[in-house]
């Protein structure tokens, strides 16, 4: 009995050894970078004498950029939560009703449907920015723009809530999909059957039995919407440099102008030679992250689909 | 589909949720297939004739074949202790498992620029004198990091859908754990895996944000293809980015086809 408990303890630390690698990897991979935050004598030299920040200098020169006192940063931040949000609305705004039938309504070529939103969430991001980009830019779609006046490419209005919103939707829809499929229809046609209205069957019986299903699928949809990188980068581009006369009042208003997506502003700043600014605005991102995944394991979400 | 018509009461639902659907299903149709429609079928073939885009996609295929099969290595064993141990702060440290895969790429590939310059992997190339960074290794590096938990994840699904049951019936009949293992949890899971292998093969063809920042594109040798999309696109060559954005969308298309066929699951993975 005692070999039989031996040869489980060899079994369980085998698995565990690996599940603890991919742990301590991941962990490692975010922790070991905690000193990019720290200026070093190097950082500075080099922006004594490349001297194209002038004032802003000595607050790049301090702990993690001094992120906190660059306006930038709580205008991306701004920017990003709030668009980020704008887009999970209208993902449940469509989303839900589009679950909901590609669920439970024989619609033709429906494989095909579910081919096409199942790949959209292994397409690369650069991929989906340059349909966009292709989609809106060329053709009936343009015209249409041109007629309007204004533009959605490189725009943060119309712009950034379309890039976001064509993975987070996809991401979203399967996740309410999985849930909707999980529920027995038998409830619904009971209650049809007492004399409910299709609506009222579908609010009184399908609606509550999916609702942690719906608001894990909500938060998945917000979690990719901040994810997002490509398309935003494709699609909308940075706005720290442009004029502020590129900006509407309505995006002044909002505290939205001359601020980026934080992700491509991660990308921007590294880029550009502010290591330490890039960093700290990763570590948010990493930190925002961290949160929401850490609330979608412990609501248990089903159809957890990255 | 009968009696979904305004008529019946409530029928309203029905009608908007079919309608919707249909309005979705024509943008993202028109999404995928924008670049046909902009680059015209000669084109197309002009393009597919070229021996530029073949070596960019041999060089993808093998690069996430490679990784995959790395993260395959590491990810079903993990996959499986995610999904069968119960142990305290299980869901912190699933959490921190699926951190890479739930941040923005581009965010771990400046991450693991920290990474490579320090402590077992400054040892490792130093000692293999292999260089972790502009080169196809660092390409490598990039395509495991984000689809290692993205394998583990998947696996985990995979062995959720197995009763646990198997197992105890199996050990109650004296066989040893990782007989059991061999025996009855992996040729049960088996389509699971290797649908969910599809997908991670995808995955690792699909990334490119962590190229971004940590190893940028040598023409040649590390431009795999969705990077070299982003590199076109800023040389102005829309042709050759139109072509290459086809043929990733149709990457994209046959690996979750394939993945049906085989019976995996896209909803819950």
């Amino acid at each position: 009995m005692s070999g039989n408990g031996q040869r489980r303890k060899v079994f369980n630390s085998f698995f565990y050894s690996f599940a603890g690698f991919l742990f301590l990897y991941s962990a490692y991979l975010f922790l070991s970078n905690i000193d990019q935050l720290f200026v070093t004598e190097a950082a500075i030299k080099t922006r004594e004498v490349t001297d194209i920040w002038g004032e802003d200098r000595e607050v790049l020169n301090q702990f993690a950029g001094g992120f906190w006192k660059d306006v930038y940063f709580w205008k991306s931040l701004n920017l990003t939560l709030a668009i980020t949000l704008i887009t999970t609305f209208i993902a449940t705004i469509l989303g839900i009703p589009t679950a909901y039938a590609l669920s439970r309504y024989r619609i033709p070529g429906k494989s095909v449907v579910e081919i096409l939103f199942s790949s959209l969430i292994v397409m690369p991001g650069s991929v989906i920015g340059i349909c966009l980009i292709v989609m809106f830019n060329y053709g009936p779609l343009w015209e249409m723009q041109n007629w309007l006046g204004f533009k959605f490419a490189h725009s943060i209005f119309p712009g950034m809530v379309i890039a976001s919103l064509v993975l987070s939707f996809a991401f979203g829809m399967s996740a309410w999909k999985a849930t909707f499929d999980s529920v027995n229809p038998r409830f619904e046609q009971v209650a049809r059957s007492l004399g409910s209205s299709r609506w009222r069957a579908f609010r009184t019986t399908t609606l509550p039995l999916a609702k942690s299903g719906i608001v894990a699928g909500i938060i998945l949809a917000w979690t990719r919407a901040m994810a997002e990188f490509s398309a935003v980068l494709f699609f909308c581009g940075t706005f720290r440099e442009l004029p502020a006369s590129r900006f509407s009042d309505f995006t002044k208003l909002l505290q939205m102008d001359q601020a980026d997506w934080v992700s491509v502003a991660v990308w921007a700043q590294v880029e550009f030679g502010n290591i330490e600014y890039g960093f700290a605005l990763a570590f948010v991102l990493v930190f925002i992250g961290g949160i929401s995944v850490y609330v979608m394991h412990r609501i248990g979400a089903k159809g957890y689909v990255w | 589909m009968r009696n979904v018509g305004l008529r019946s009461r409530g029928g309203w639902w029905p009608a908007l949720c079919i309608g919707t659907t249909g309005c979705i299903l024509a943008v993202y149709i028109l999404l995928v297939t924008s670049n046909w429609i902009y680059l015209g079928w000669h084109d197309t073939l002009y393009f597919f004739s070229k021996s530029r885009m073949w070596e960019r996609f041999w060089l993808t295929v093998w690069t996430a074949t490679i990784s995959t099969s790395i993260s395959l290595f590491i990810g079903i064993p993990a996959g499986y202790a995610l999904s069968r141990f119960r142990f305290p702060c299980r869901y912190l440290f699933a959490s921190i498992i699926d951190l890479p895969i739930v941040v923005s790429p581009a965010v771990v590939g400046a991450f693991l620029f920290g990474i490579t310059t320090r402590f077992p992997f400054d040892w490792i190339s130093e000692f293999y004198g292999i260089y972790i960074g502009r080169n196809v290794y660092g390409v490598l590096l990039v395509q495991f990091t984000v689809t290692a938990a993205f394998c583990a994840r998947l696996m985990k699904a995979s062995f959720d859908m197995i009763p646990v049951r198997f197992e105890m019936v199996s050990n109650s009949l004296g066989a040893p754990p990782f007989r059991t293992f061999f025996k009855v949890v992996l040729p049960m899971a088996k389509n699971g895996i290797i649908a969910s292998m599809i997908v991670v093969w995808a995955r690792a063809a699909a990334e490119w944000e962590g190229l971004m920042l940590f190893v940028g594109a040598t023409e040649g040798k590390t431009d795999i293809m969705p990077f070299a999309i982003y590199l076109d696109w800023n040389g102005g060559m829309m042709g050759w980015v139109t072509s290459m954005s086809i043929v990733c969308i149709l990457m994209a298309v046959s690996a979750i086809s394939a993945m049906k066929i085989i019976g995996g699951r896209s909803n819950v993975w």
